[in-house]
Formats: C-alpha cells, structure tokens, sequence
C-alpha cells in the first residue's frame, strides 16, 4: 500500500509539473523578432499648443474663423483599432480587446488634454519590419460597446465619456465657454459620439449615425521597427479644422449623434503626422 | 484505505488524476460548478438569449450581491430610494399602481412608468424608447436620471468602496481588490437575468398541458393570436419593435424619436410584454389606463388618427381591431392567464438585506 502511495504521489508531482508547461501560452519558436513604437498626439487650436482653463474661465485664448473667441475646459478622444501599415505589404493589427478588468483592455486609448500620460500611445508586438503609414478609429466602435460593461478608460464611474441615456461613448469631446454662446455661463459643448448605422430602408430616412471615424496618416518618411530600434511618429491634432468654421452662437449644445455629423465630416482632417523620430 | 488496486486500476488513477488536474488548473474560474438554483437556464420553447453572457456568468455570489445592491437605498443620493422602491418583485417588479410614475428622491415625478423586470436576457435594447442598448448599461441611467436616484454613478462607486461590506463581497464574487463600474453593472446585471418569467399556465398550455387553460381562455388565446400576435408575439408578447399604438391624446413625449432623431418615430414606444400583466397596472408609458378592459376598449373605439400611428391598429380613419364584449372578456381571461405566480413569489428574490 505504502509503495501504490508513493507511486501516486510520485505521479502527482510529475502530473503537476507538466501541467505547469501545459498551461502556459504557446510561445512560438520560429517567430520573427518583434519590436516598438510610440505614437505621440499633440494638440493645437490653430497655432497655439492647447492649453485647458478651469471651468468657468473668462480668458479666451482661441477665436474661430470669424472672430468669435473661446476657450477649452475638456477636450480629448478616444483612439482604437490602430494599424501599420509598410511599403511592402507589412501590416501590424493592434490587439484589440473589451473587458471587465481594466487590466485586460486592450487596444483602446484616450487622449485626454492636460493630462499627459495620455499624449502617447505606446504599441507593442510589432513584427520587424519597414512601415509607412498608421491608420487608427477616431472613437470606440460597436465592438467596445456590446459587450456590456468594461473597465479602464471605458468605465463611466473612473470618468469615462459615456452616455447613459443612448449608450455609446462620446468619441471626440470638446467643452468650454465662448462669448458667443448665450447659454448659462457662456457654456460650450460639442459631444461627438455614435456608432450604430441603420440605413434608410424604403421612404424612411437613416436612422443614428456611425460617426466613427477612420484615419489615415501616411509618415513623413519610411521607419523601421526592430527589436532596437523604436520610432516614434509625432501626430499633430489642430481643432480649428473641426470648429474653425463653426457659428458658436448657434452649435454651442451638441449632443446626440445627428447633430455631430457636420463635425464628423471634417474629424480625419484635424490630423496629420508631423514628423517621425527614427 | 481498503481499496485492492489491480494494476489496470493503478494506470487509471493517475489517468484521471491528470485530468482533474487540467480541468481544474487550465478551466477559468466562471466554470465552477454552480448551483442550479443560480444559474440562468433558457426556457425551452423561448429563442437564444441575448445577453453577453461569456463576459459574465451568472453564479450565486454575484446575484446575490446583485440583490443587495437592488434592494440598498443607501445607493441613491440621499439614502431614501432603492431599485426596489419602483420594481417590486410581487409587481413583476414594475411599479405600483400607487405611484403611475414612479417617484424618485424627493417625491420628483418621473414621466414614464416603471415597466416591469423579467426575461431581460432576451431583449436587445432597454427602456421604453430603447436608448440603452445593453443590460449591464440600465442601471447607470436609473442611478443617474435626476427623478429616479439622483445620483452619479462615479460617486456610487467610490460610496460602495468605502463601505464596510461591499468590498469584501465584491472581492468574493469577482475577485477584485477595488470596487470599479463594471463590476457594480455585472452584479446588477446577474440579479435582474434570473429574472425569467416563463412558467405560467399559458407556458404550460403551450408545452403540452392541454387542462392547462379552460375553454375561455383557449378562446381568449386564438382571439389574441388574430389581433394582438403581430406586435405581442409569443412567447416573449413583444416583438421587440416600436410603434405607436396611440396612447398619447396630445404627444408630449417624443419616444423612440429622441433616440433615433428621425421624425418617423415620432411617439414610438417598445411594445412591452404582456407576461404578468395582471399584476403591472396601470398600462402604457404614461399610466393612462388602470384596467385591462379600458385598454382593449382603447384599441377597439379610444385610438385616433395621429402622426405615425400603426396601421395595424388604426387605418382609414378608424380603429382596425374590432372586438365584442364577450370577446374582450375573453382576451382578458387569456391575458390573466399570463401571470407566473412561481416568478412572482421566487424566494431567491426576496430581500435579504437587514
Ligand atoms: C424612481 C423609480 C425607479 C427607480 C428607483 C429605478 N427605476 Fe428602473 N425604471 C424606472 C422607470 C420609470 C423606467 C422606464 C424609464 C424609461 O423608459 O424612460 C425604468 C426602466 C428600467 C429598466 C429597463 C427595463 C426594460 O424593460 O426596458 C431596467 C433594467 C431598470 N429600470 C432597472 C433598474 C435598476 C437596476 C435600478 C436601481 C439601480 C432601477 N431600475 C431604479 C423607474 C425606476
Ligand atoms: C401595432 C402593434 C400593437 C398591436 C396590434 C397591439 N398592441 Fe398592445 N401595445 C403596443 C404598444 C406599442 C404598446 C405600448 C404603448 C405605449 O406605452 O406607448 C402596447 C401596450 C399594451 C398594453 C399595456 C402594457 C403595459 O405593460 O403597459 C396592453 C395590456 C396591450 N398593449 C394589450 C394589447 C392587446 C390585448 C392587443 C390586441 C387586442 C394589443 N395590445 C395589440 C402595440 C400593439
């Protein structure tokens, strides 16, 4: 008996041990080595770096097209699906994934203005290689809705920008005062958010916008991604392009996804990649 | 240690030791093995759910820390209301017929009515105007509407880490160090799924039991089926559509048009189910009737021409259903014949908070 014991014992701790091995991820042996990039987002208005004021603010350092001046209390947006692409046939897909646990999110980023941790997003598992050109979704689309709940940059109670009453986050987000608006305190607030499409069908008109946007930013030049070598694009985002043209006076409340469809139009123009650090 | 191992016996040992091992070791933990009673089954003759279950599972701690939360009034802004204050569970866990439009903190008036919880993980969108499109979402604009709880879902949050037993229940039921949103929105979530209402006499009728319905009801159930089945549609009683059945005199509240920002839904509302119905009076999003004979009499001689109105209620400048006494009688025998009394008095519901 003593001996059948040991035996089982014995066998226990092997059948551990290669469990151990079994568990673990499959690394693959003949992968190509890997490497890094960060991408850098600098905002603008115009010229002049973005500056956030406290809320309430009466010093209006911006002014639209026509002379009507504001300032910003909150600005930022979210990035996901990012992609490289190289000139011969490189790609690289971010992981993307929507979950509970904050430290499971994957592939989402916000740049929220002011706080700086947020300007550069910092992709990883890039196969070696050549790339010219990052393609990434201005908002979070369906696939980090539906899933229900999720955590991180996407949880409504750590400050995400989400709307309860239409479910969907606020893509791209901008909120400050100008003297143009006539609303309480001299309120400025253009919400762009919505991800759903359902088409027109016979007489009836679409319904919701999908007002994420794709951009697409070719790089100054050819960089290359190695296990040493790390680039780093440096993406400029001028918000004049999005509300330079725009009449405060009267688009100063916008918050559902039918309204934000002239700002969505001119979203991918705001950015452009400035220059890329080898 | 009694056992006489053959050495047939010695090599299966091992053999299933090792595949115990692996199943415990290499199975993620949402697959223990859970109580029945926790666990949400699909009624057999109901369609798939809909519901995201693979990024959570039902299981006994996180239902009931889901109704601890349902039931905890200390949840809304001034400590006075609960989920429960408006969904109550021998309701179907819609409102009473006391407060038409439910009142939040402050006795502020809603302006819709409660409709009631149940069979949740089969629908696709929330609220009567369907602007939340998930389960897990629902909660975030009850706790946040102004004339519901008042209160912000951030500060929930931060409420619930700094309390003397929600961390640790938190900790058990998902493993987590730190209360955050989508833990709060999955335990929700996981007590309002259980809330499956497929068991009345009409689920037994329609599974085989033929004594399940009397004659007035079987006759109540094909008058339905030839005038309501088209937007009811069993066996949830909603197609999951909106329409505007003409319940609004003048139309004040913009319905599936505030979602959709098309005028051609303008005073649309989801058909809701008719499951319990007995028991969640009054009717219609905004409470305007308290029996079930004024609204069929709504349908038959109330509904006028009105924008967007559905033709399959009204058309040529008049109501197209056309009902008898007798025959709305019948309706309404069937209609009673809905209620799940096994649902309504659920144990596993009841409060059990202090
Ligand atoms: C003051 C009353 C009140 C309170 C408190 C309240 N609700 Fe509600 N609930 C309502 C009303 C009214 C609606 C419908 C509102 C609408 O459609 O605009 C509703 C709708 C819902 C729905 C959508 C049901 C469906 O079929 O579309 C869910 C789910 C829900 N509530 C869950 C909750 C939860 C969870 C809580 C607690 C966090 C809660 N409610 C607190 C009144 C309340
Ligand atoms: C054109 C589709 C349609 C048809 C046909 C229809 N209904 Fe409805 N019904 C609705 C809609 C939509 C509502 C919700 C309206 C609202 O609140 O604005 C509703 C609401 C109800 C309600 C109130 C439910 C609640 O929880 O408040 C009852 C009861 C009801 N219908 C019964 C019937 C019966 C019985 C018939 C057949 C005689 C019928 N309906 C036919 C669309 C329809």
């Amino acid at each position: 008996m003593k001996n059948i014991k040991s035996k089982l014992a014995i066998s226990i701790v092997f059948l551990f041990s290669s469990l151990f091995f079994s568990c673990q991820e499959n690394e693959n042996p003949n992968s190509i080595s890997q490497g890094e990039m960060i991408v850098e987002f600098d905002n603008y208005v115009g010229n002049q770096n973005m500056v956030i004021d406290e809320v309430g603010s009466t010093n209006y350092r911006y002014s639209t097209a026509n002379g009507q001046e504001f300032n910003l209390t909150r600005f930022g947006y979210y990035i996901s699906h990012v992609r490289l692409e190289g000139p011969n046939g490189e790609v690289f897909i971010d992981e993307m994934n929507a979950s509970a646990d904050a430290n499971q999110i994957k592939g989402y980023y916000r740049v929220v203005q002011g706080e700086s941790d947020t300007y550069n997003i910092h992709l990883k598992n890039i196969p070696e290689g050549q790339y010219n050109k990052i393609i990434f979704n201005l908002g979070v689309k369906e696939d980090g809705i539906q899933e229900g709940a999720v955590g991180g940059i996407l949880d409504r109670a750590a400050g995400a920008w989400f709307w309860n009453w239409n479910s969907g986050f606020i893509n791209y987000i901008i909120e400050g005062h100008s003297p143009a608006s006539l609303r309480d305190e001299n309120r400025l607030q253009i919400h762009i958010g919505g991800w759903k499409n359902i088409p027109s069908a016979d007489e009836n008109p679409q319904r919701f916008f999908d007002n994420n946007v794709e951009v697409s930013l070719p790089f100054d030049a050819t960089v290359r991604v190695s296990e040493t070598m790390r680039p780093s694009p440096h993406i400029i985002m001028d918000l004049l392009k999005v509300i330079g043209d725009t009449d405060l006076a009267i688009q100063n409340n916008i918050h559902s996804p039918a309204a934000a469809v002239p700002f969505v139009q001119k979203l991918a123009e705001a950015f452009v990649v400035d220059h890329t650090h080898q | 240690m009694k056992y006489n191992l053959t050495s047939r016996d010695r090599l299966i040992w091992p053999a299933l030791l090792f595949v115990v091992i692996v199943w415990v070791g290499c199975v993620s933990e949402s697959d223990e093995p859970k109580l029945s009673l926790y666990r949400f089954e699909k009624p057999s003759h109901f369609p798939e759910p809909t519901y995201t279950f693979q990024n959570n599972d039902v299981n006994e701690k996180g239902f009931k820390l889901g109704k601890m939360l349902f039931f905890d009034p200390s949840l809304s802004r001034d400590g006075s209301v609960s989920c429960s204050s408006c969904h109550v569970q021998s309701h179907a866990f819609a409102d009473t017929w006391l407060h038409p439009f439910s009142f939040g903190v402050e006795d502020r008036e809603g302006v819709r009515n409660s409709p009631p919880l149940f069979n949740l993980a089969f629908q696709n969108e929330f609220f009567w105007d369907g602007g939340v499109t998930h389960l897990d979402f629902a909660p975030i604009l009850a706790i946040e509407s102004e004339i519901e709880m008042d209160e912000s879902f951030e500060n929930l949050v931060h409420k619930l880490n700094n309390h003397a037993q929600y961390p640790r229940l938190f900790k058990e039921a998902f493993g987590v160090e730190e209360v955050t949103g989508p833990y709060v929105l999955h335990a929700f979530s996981q007590f309002m799924l259980l809330m499956v209402s497929a068991d009345s006499r009409y689920d037994q009728f329609v599974k085989g039991d033929q004594n399940a319905l009397n004659q007035e009801e079987i006759e109540g159930l094909l008058l339905f089926r030839k005038h309501c089945e088209s937007c009811h549609r069993e066996p949830l009683f909603t197609d999951l559509s909106y329409r505007n059945n003409g319940v609004q005199k003048v139309i004040t509240d913009l319905g599936r048009e505030t979602i959709t920002e098309v005028s051609q839904d303008r005073a649309k509302f989801k058909v809701p189910s008719l499951r319990n119905i007995e028991v969640t009076s009054p009717y219609m999003h905004n409470a305007r009737f308290e029996g079930l004979l004024q609204v069929l009499n709504h349908y038959t001689e109330g509904i006028q021409e009105q924008v967007n109105i559905d033709p399959l209620v009204f058309e040529d400048g008049k109501p197209t259903i056309k009902l008898s006494d007798p025959e709305k009688e019948k309706i309404i025998a069937f209609l009673k014949s809905l209620t799940d009394d096994n649902f309504l008095n659920n144990p596993i519901f009841f409060n059990s908070n202090e």
